[in-house]
């Protein structure tokens, strides 16, 4: 988290924190991602809408190294290729995956505390990360010994998301935040999104709901059967028409 | 003949191998929770436990607790070697769960021959922890071992809910059974957790077979019953919980030694193998439900 972040002036094309360069995947004989290029710079929130089946996840999960790639993802200038599952995260690329991925029978606060695995014993930073969390979600901090599977859809995105935060990343990548939650809860959790984008840190928000994720994002990438078929700037899309046409060009 | 203080007997004594079933029954837990693997080395842990804190008394003269300290560890290093040689060789090529669970039987059957080639087919004791003569308690004779068992058990099982509920690592642990591939993302090493819960897991199987050898002997062979006793009781328990293995295990060794007491030293395991039907039967998720 960089609460001190919004002074700094973005220049007109950020320099790209994690950029992706023709990056595949396959399940089995399975082409699920076929050469994708995609960026993220600071301050920016960057979506990537596609149908179901599109590749959304496996772009995520591939960037991640949650499943065999080719192709390369330089974090800060660096590769990231060849990395171990897990190695993104340490490094501060956190992702929020499809369907939450909260550990449901531990607690609100297990939940966060696991987020900051990687600070180590360092309590004080614990709680420091805590705090910062129980700010931007202050549900989370009324309801912290409440196991995190027995809260409400919203509020375990609450939790999914805090649990990133906990890891002061540097890239968040999210899958599809608002899956099965009311539209109130969904405008929330996007404001919170949005927010934090604001305040410096780079954003991936993979998402169906493509009005939703427009209004948030300063760059849509379109993908389909696993390409990126339209890149597009969001203050360009008139009408929902328009934006159909691109789903089923 | 006392008939009510000969039953209570049977059933302290019953409760007391329960307990050891239990930590049996805990180690294959540990395990399949980190894992989905059901550890089929268990017994090899239990075996050695007994036979290297018996090796380390006699021939290299340690003391009682110092052996059995040294027996611990060398169990935990062997539970490491098995992960590190055995599981995590396949588990680095995504084979199926099913051939790992093969493959620990074949470890099983190595280290039990290993420890044949060692120290010979010659049963070994260990003499009790303390020499004092049986308790009176209101007329009930209590064999001192059996209360270092129930001690020392329930001394272990508070120490494994102190280390799951609140270290770090414990937590990361429960996390990584929970769901691996959210583990993975918050940066817990799965790999390190998964070789920790085969130590973890050793080092209760040989504290397990150190406080059963005085009460019986111990020999290469010996793993075999035992790990089925604690597979058992896991399975009575509802595989993965380890409270529910620990309960499992009491109630296996209470009806043991109940059938003993009634009907005879040969329905020991007909008693142990009808309760696993009846538990498969009528109640597969077991007394709390298992975890997958
Ligand atoms: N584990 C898998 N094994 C085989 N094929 C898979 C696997 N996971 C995904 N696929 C296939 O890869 C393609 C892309 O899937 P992916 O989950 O990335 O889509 P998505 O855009 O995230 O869809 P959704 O919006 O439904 O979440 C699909 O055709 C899917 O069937
Ligand atoms: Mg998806």
């Amino acid at each position: 988290m960089n609460p001190a972040a919004t002074s700094s002036s973005l220049p007109e094309v950020a320099q790209p924190v994690l950029d992706v360069r023709s990056l595949s995947a396959s399940y089995g004989h399975v082409e699920a991602l076929r050469s994708v290029d995609i960026s993220v710079g600071r301050g920016e929130l960057v979506a990537v809408l596609g149908p179901n089946g599109a590749g959304k996840s496996t772009l995520l999960r591939a960037i991640m190294g949650l499943i065999p790639n080719h192709g390369e993802v330089l974090f800060q200038g660096n590769a990231l290729t060849r990395r171990k599952p897990g190695a993104a995260a340490t490094k501060g690329v956190v992702l929020v995956p499809e369907g939450r991925g909260i550990f449901g029978p531990m607690t609100v606060l297990e939940n966060l505390e696991l987020g900051a695995y990687s600070v180590g014993r360092d309590k004080k930073e614990v709680e420091r990360r805590l705090t910062s969390v129980f700010g931007l979600f202050p549900r989370l901090k009324e309801r912290f010994k409440q196991t995190a599977g027995s809260m409400s859809g919203g509020e375990q995105q609450m939790v999914a998301v805090g649990r990133a935060m906990m890891a002061d990343p540097k890239v968040l990548l999210l899958d599809e935040p608002s899956l099965g939650l009311a539209p109130r809860v969904t405008g929330e959790i996007l404001d919170t999104l949005g927010a934090l984008s604001q305040s410096g840190l780079p954003v991936i928000l993979v998402e169906q709901k493509a009005p939703l994720a427009l209004q948030l994002a300063c760059r849509a990438y379109l993908l389909s059967l696993g390409r990126i078929v339209a890149t597009i700037n969001p203050r360009e899309v008139k009408s929902h028409d328009e934006l159909a046409q691109y789903y089923f060009a | 003949m006392d008939n009510i203080s000969l039953v209570l007997q049977s059933l302290i004594s019953g409760i007391s191998i329960g307990c050891v079933y239990g930590l049996i029954g805990i180690g294959f837990c540990v395990i399949y929770n980190a894992s989905g693997i059901v550890n089929f080395a268990q017994g090899a842990f239990v075996m050695i436990g007994g036979m290297a804190t018996s090796v380390l008394m006699t021939d290299f003269q340690l003391p009682y607790a110092a052996a059995a300290i040294g027996a611990i560890i060398i169990a935990g290093i062997v539970g490491a070697a098995v992960e590190r040689l055995v599981v995590r060789p396949l588990w680095n090529r995504n084979v199926a769960i099913f051939v790992m669970i093969l493959a620990t039987l074949a470890a099983q059957i190595v280290i039990e021959r290993m420890a044949y080639i060692l120290v010979g087919d010659q049963p070994k004791t260990l003499p009790p922890v303390s020499d004092l003569p049986p308790m009176m308690l209101g007329g009930v004779a209590v064999n001192i071992q059996s209360l270092w068992i129930l001690a020392s058990s329930l001394i272990i099982i508070a120490a494994l809910n102190v280390f799951f509920k609140t270290s770090r690592t414990g937590k990361a642990m429960r996390a990584v059974s929970i769901n691996a591939e959210a583990a993975v993302l918050q940066g817990i090493p799965v790999s390190r957790m998964l070789t920790l819960a085969f130590v973890i897991s050793a080092m209760l199987g040989a504290i397990a077979g150190i406080l059963l050898t005085p009460t019986q002997y111990t020999a290469f062979n010996v793993g075999v019953p035992f790990a089925i006793s604690g597979f058992i009781a896991a399975i009575i328990g509802g595989f993965g919980r380890p409270l529910g293995a620990f309960i499992g295990g009491i109630a296996l060794g209470v009806i043991q030694s109940m059938a003993i007491l009634e009907l005879g030293a040969g329905f020991k395991n007909v008693a142990a193998l009808s309760l696993l039907l009846l538990f498969l039967f009528f109640r597969p998720s077991g007394l709390l439900g298992s975890t997958r």
